[in-house]
């Protein structure tokens, strides 16, 4: 395997190409081999735009900044990180996403992954 | 980086991982777009407006409320320069048609007796003692010419007896 290794680098050789190469799957696991068909075929695109438009039309979005601002007011506007902000209302807004939107949204993705044969 | 279960993870759980992913993907744009607004104190606008109608409301309550002397001056103003002005205007200058001493406050009226253009208040010096003639004259002449030309009423009597 190791054709020429330089001892000069203290690293391990550098795995070659070929024998990756054969549709060895172990390394990808199946979520991330969807997320990759789904970006291939634009569907993740489509999602994206779908997802954003429901969140913002049911008014979950203004929900999500009214309670970024409050934390802004509460940490004061020059400390504020946007890893803070993101920790602060994740939790919240994952469980605050309209059943319908959520229902919709993972209908489209079991039809995607049902279609891509997987 | 590898899943938790070594069996293939069922479609369900495939489905909401996708789900969530793009949930995580809003929820860091609206973190990012809110983080913006409040590093540039852009929605804080509405803080600082509230402040300064606040001020301003104490303001103008204070200006109601003079607080330059509160007895004397009462009725005396203090403008944005600090400077507080008499409702009459003060300052004394000499009238440039008689030479006197006249208050700025009241140098209109001043101006109307001593040029002659008001109605009544240059007539009053003359009035008692040519009335009458007054009276009589009316369809002769005007009124300036009746002390030139003599007691013009007496042309009239004439005329009459």
């Amino acid at each position: 395997m190791a054709r020429s290794v330089k001892h000069s680098a203290n690293r391990p050789p550098t795995p070659d190409e070929d024998v990756r190469d054969s549709p060895e799957r172990d390394e990808l696991t199946l979520g991330e081999i969807i997320n990759i068909k789904l970006v291939e075929s634009g569907e993740k695109e489509n999602l994206m735009e779908l997802v954003r438009d429901r969140l913002v039309e049911s008014g979950w979005k203004d929900e999500m900044r009214i309670a970024c601002r409050e934390h802004v007011k509460k940490k004061g506007r020059k400390d504020v990180t946007v890893d803070e902000l993101i920790r602060v209302i994740t939790p919240k807004g994952r469980a605050s996403v309209p059943d319908a939107i959520k229902e919709e949204l993972l209908d489209r993705i079991h039809n995607f992954i049902r279609s891509a044969a997987l | 980086m590898s899943n938790a279960e070594d069996n293939k993870p069922s479609h369900d759980q495939l489905s909401s991982q996708v789900f969530l992913d793009l949930v995580d993907s809003v929820i860091a744009d609206v973190a990012s777009e809110c983080h913006r607004v409040a590093r540039l104190g852009l929605d804080r606008d509405l803080e600082v407006v509230e402040e300064e109608l606040r001020l301003s409301v104490e303001a103008r309550a204070k200006v109601a409320d003079p607080s330059n002397n509160l007895e004397t001056n009462t009725k005396y103003v203090v403008d944005i320069f600090g400077q507080s002005h008499p409702p009459v205007a003060t300052e004394v200058f000499n009238c440039m048609n008689c030479g006197r001493q006249i208050v700025a406050g009241r140098f209109a009226p001043h101006l109307e007796r001593c040029m002659g253009k008001g109605r009544k208040a240059r007539a009053k010096a003359t009035r008692s003692t040519t009335a009458s003639q007054n009276r009589n004259s009316r369809r002769n002449t005007s009124d300036n010419n009746q002390l030139a030309s003599g007691p013009p009423g007496f042309e009239e009597n004439v005329r009459r007896t």
